[in-house]
């Protein structure tokens, strides 16, 4: 993938202030054609806002937004011919049917495909005949979704788009998403299930208090977190306290191995393996970060001992 | 030591006490606002009609203009006793009476019964300690306590005016009676209805029947009214023949009705409903993919909810054109009191009754931009705004909407006026003059319009200030004559600047400055809507 190409969204030290309350603050985000753009943040970072910014529904205090090489604000409703959005909270109208809120939406967002919309309708398992106050809050979630998925859009904002579904419902959103990106579809997926964003993204950007704190993708992030090592080995590898770039150790003398678990960062893993080699290797398990412990981390209150995903480790 | 049965005893009693005092934090203000209006309305008109009928003579005057009429009686009741101080007042306060004390009870019950449950509060409440009847209970116990309350401060209020104690007391007691059947039967529908707004309909349609069961028994004076609960309060007769024994039927009706619905809440799953809600179409038609369409389709309830009243208010009013004018010609003090010149009680008439309707068209006005602020405080505006639907698109097309509502509401109930008046005066002398004073109105209420507009587009949080302007609007207009305030508080309603048409001619300085307001609050509104944050909390 080429950072080269113009990006769909491209926010450039962005600010929205609310009154006194800086919601966001400079904050950088560049979504390339094609990708699903993971957005992670902890509870009031600034996602929905901005969100909101992209879509032209409020107007950066500061800094530079593009939506298509457009401005958002003021090319809102013409650029909106090209997205579909999933917003946090889905609020449709109660007296209507789930099934007449489709074409509403429908017909708000440039058309959409007659036979993707009643295959989305079967695979949902939504009745389109029911009324939105009588559907719970995944059946309301499922119509926004199949909205989206229906239209020609040629990049899907969604919000926490998954928080009401069940699992089965999950996966056929995992589906839904995979096809659109193979039609060339980009997404932004805003979510707290590490899992769906582990599946599905191609990048990630971490925002805290209104900034990016990590963006790239999952390996760029993984290559600047620590490893978790567990080796046996015949001999002691007597200098792995000492070595660089390893922390966290815990060795223990077992019978006839030594058992030693240890967390290592990414450049010195080449060493330490020669090291443990040294002492004549028996098993080694390395487990690569997982985006939890990418996600802790950026979250935790910056003093990273607190959070280091290797705390749990514990001798036997 | 606590043995294990004892660690997990039912729900005591105690979780009754606990429901009412999260109701009393919750929903207190409603409760105090019921109470407040209710008896300030009762006071305020006990207290009107003994200023204003002082004399037996006057009283009798009234009671035989009244008397003469079925039409007066099928909307006020039939009064017993009415040629007394205390009857005069159940004449004046029984339509009222008649729709707010059934709604007393209708109110306080839904919002502390099926609309938590729909909201899913008392899901969180039944997880603790609380038992599944205990919130029905806790609901049909506070609301009782209002009701009392308002009775008692009824019963204070007209002994007050110099209204025998025995007959006060027993007024206030039949119509305690009558908020409570309907308290027990909104308790009930709340069981069985799986919406708050079902459990609304269907008690404002029980009591719609009631009242129409009440009049057709009236003015057929047969046993038609007692199947009514409105004719059981009449039949109570406070200031006639006194039946006591005629508040037993309201309230052995109600308690059963109440404990009805406590048993079935005991019984009964949270959140079931033996009345589910229906089905619907599965896909929309034509109109509601336009803007314009769906914007209708929104604003739908608002238009034929004030149509309706002001269909209500002027043709009854025009039905009664006649006896009205008689009585007023006859009681220059009646004519006095609504504001209508005895020279020319006729136009007069007219004049109050356009006046009343422009206060319907403001509300309507007022309603219709909120449901705007709603659209946007329930999260769908900025759903709606995510497609290819501009802003200024999509606020034409509502105000094109709000704004044909309201040409419906003024011609409609207009042209009601308009036939009415014919027919109660034998002849349509009037119809031009009726017309031409509703469209005169339709600047002012532009202002309205213009001025929640404004409000929503630059500052929505502001938008009680709207609603401040038009109880401004409906206070002088209801209370200006009566209370003669001076001319700068009339100045402050737009209402005062058409001219009062037809009595006095239409004031067309002040139509063109009506309307020239009315475009500038709108060009506010629309350019600090486009640029404004969606939501703005």
């Amino acid at each position: 993938m080429t950072i080269t190409t113009t990006p769909v969204i491209h926010l450039e030290q962005l600010v929205k202030t609310f009154g006194a309350v800086r919601a966001l603050d400079g904050l950088d985000l560049a979504v390339v054609p094609g990708e699903v753009h993971g957005f992670l943040g902890p509870n009031g970072s600034g996602k929905s806002t901005t969100m909101r910014i992209v879509l032209g529904l409020m107007r950066a205090s500061g800094g530079r937004a593009e939506l298509f090489g457009g401005d958002p604000w003021h090319d809102a409703a013409r650029l909106h011919a090209r997205v579909a959005y999933v917003p946090g909270d889905v609020a449709l109208w109660p007296g209507l049917t789930g099934g007449q809120c489709l074409d509403v939406l429908a017909a708000a967002n440039g058309g959409v495909s007659e036979q993707r919309r009643s295959e989305l309708v079967d695979m949902f398992d939504l009745d389109p005949t029911k009324r939105i106050r009588d559907y719970s809050k995944g059946n309301r979630q499922k119509v926004a979704l199949i909205a989206a998925f229906a239209t020609q859009a040629e990049l899907l904002v969604l919000d926490e788009p998954t928080s009401g579904l069940d699992p089965l419902m999950e996966q056929t959103f995992r589906h839904c998403v995979r096809e659109r990106r193979e039609a060339g579809v980009t997404v932004l997926l805003s979510s707290h299930i590490l899992d769906e964003v582990e599946a599905l993204a191609d990048r990630v950007s971490i925002i805290r208090g209104g900034r990016t704190v990590s963006s790239g993708s999952l390996a760029d992030l993984r290559r600047h977190t620590r490893a978790q090592v567990h080796a046996l080995t015949v001999e002691s590898p007597g200098e792995l306290p000492a070595a660089a770039g390893v922390a966290d150790v815990t060795v223990e003398q077992l019978s006839g191995h030594v058992d030693s678990r240890f967390t290592v960062d990414a450049e010195h893993l080449d060493a330490v393996v020669g090291l443990l080699h040294r002492a004549h290797i028996t098993t080694l398990t390395v487990t690569p970060p997982s985006l939890d412990a990418l996600f802790l981390r950026n979250y935790g209150d910056g003093s990273e001992a607190d959070v280091e995903p290797t705390v749990d480790v514990v001798a036997r | 030591m606590t043995t294990r049965s004892e660690r997990i005893a039912p729900p005591s009693p105690g979780g009754t006490a606990t429901m009412l005092m999260i109701l009393w934090r919750t929903q207190r203000r409603a409760l105090l606002v019921w109470v407040a209006v209710l008896a300030g309305s009762m006071i305020a008109t006990a207290t009107a009609v003994a200023g204003l009928y002082d004399t037996p003579a006057k009283i009798h005057s009234y009671a035989t203009a009244v008397a003469s009429g079925n039409a007066l009686q099928a909307i006020n009741g039939h009064v017993e006793g009415i040629d007394s101080l205390g009857g005069v007042v159940q004449d004046e306060f029984g339509f009222l009476a008649a729709i707010l004390l059934p709604l007393l009870g209708i109110n306080l019950v839904t919002r502390a019964t099926r609309q938590e449950e729909e909201s899913g509060r008392v899901e969180l409440l039944l997880g603790g300690r609380i038992a599944r009847h205990q919130p029905t209970l806790a609901a049909l116990l506070s609301t009782t306590g209002a009701i009392l309350a308002t009775a008692a401060l009824f019963a204070a209020g007209l002994a007050a005016s110099g209204i025998p104690v025995t007959g006060s007391v027993l007024y206030a007691a039949s119509l305690a009676g009558l908020a409570f059947v309907f308290a027990g039967l909104t308790a009930l529908l709340a069981q069985v209805m799986v919406h708050g707004r079902s459990v609304y309909a269907g008690a404002l349609l029980v009591l719609g029947a009631s009242y129409v069961l009440r009049g057709v028994g009236d003015v057929t004076d047969t046993w038609v009214t007692w199947l009514s609960p409105l004719g059981w309060a009449e039949k109570a007769a406070p200031f006639g023949q006194q039946r006591w024994w005629a508040i037993a039927l309201p309230l052995a009706v109600g308690a059963v009705l109440a404990a009805a619905a406590v048993l079935t809440a005991r019984s009964r799953d949270l959140g079931s409903a033996l009345i589910q809600g229906r089905t619907g179409p599965a896909r929309a038609t034509g109109a509601l993919l336009n803007p314009v369409g769906f914007a209708a389709r929104v604003h739908r309830p608002a238009i034929v909810g004030w149509l309706a009243g002001g269909l209500l208010l002027t043709s009854m009013m025009g039905t009664l054109a006649q006896q009205l004018i008689d009585a007023m010609t006859g009681n220059p003090a009646l004519a006095d009191a609504m504001g209508i010149s005895p020279t020319a009680p006729l136009e007069g008439f007219v004049a109050v009754t356009q006046l009343y309707l422009a206060v319907i068209a403001t509300g309507y006005v007022v309603q219709a931009v909120g449901v705007l602020r709603g659209e946007e405080t329930a999260g769908r505006l900025e759903h709606r705004l995510s497609g290819t639907i501009s802003r200024t698109r999509w606020l034409g097309a509502h105000m094109l909407v709000v704004v044909a509502g309201l040409l419906a509401v003024v011609g409609a109930s207009s042209l009601a006026l308009a036939g009415t008046v014919a027919w109660s005066l034998g002849d349509a002398d009037q119809t031009s003059a009726i017309l031409g004073a509703g469209l005169a109105y339709l600047p002012a209420e532009l202002v309205l319009t213009g001025l929640a507009l404004a409000v929503y587009g630059v500052r929505p949080r502001a938008y009680p200030l709207a609603w401040a302007v038009y109880a401004l609007v409906a206070f002088v207009a209801f209370l200006g004559p009566g209370l003669r305030l001076p001319r700068w508080a009339l100045d402050l309603a737009p209402t005062t600047h058409v001219g009062n048409p037809p009595l006095d001619a239409v004031s067309a300085p002040g139509l063109v400055g009506l309307s020239s307001l009315a475009m500038l609050l709108a060009l506010i509104g629309l350019l600090g809507f486009r640029r404004r944050n969606i939501p703005q909390a």
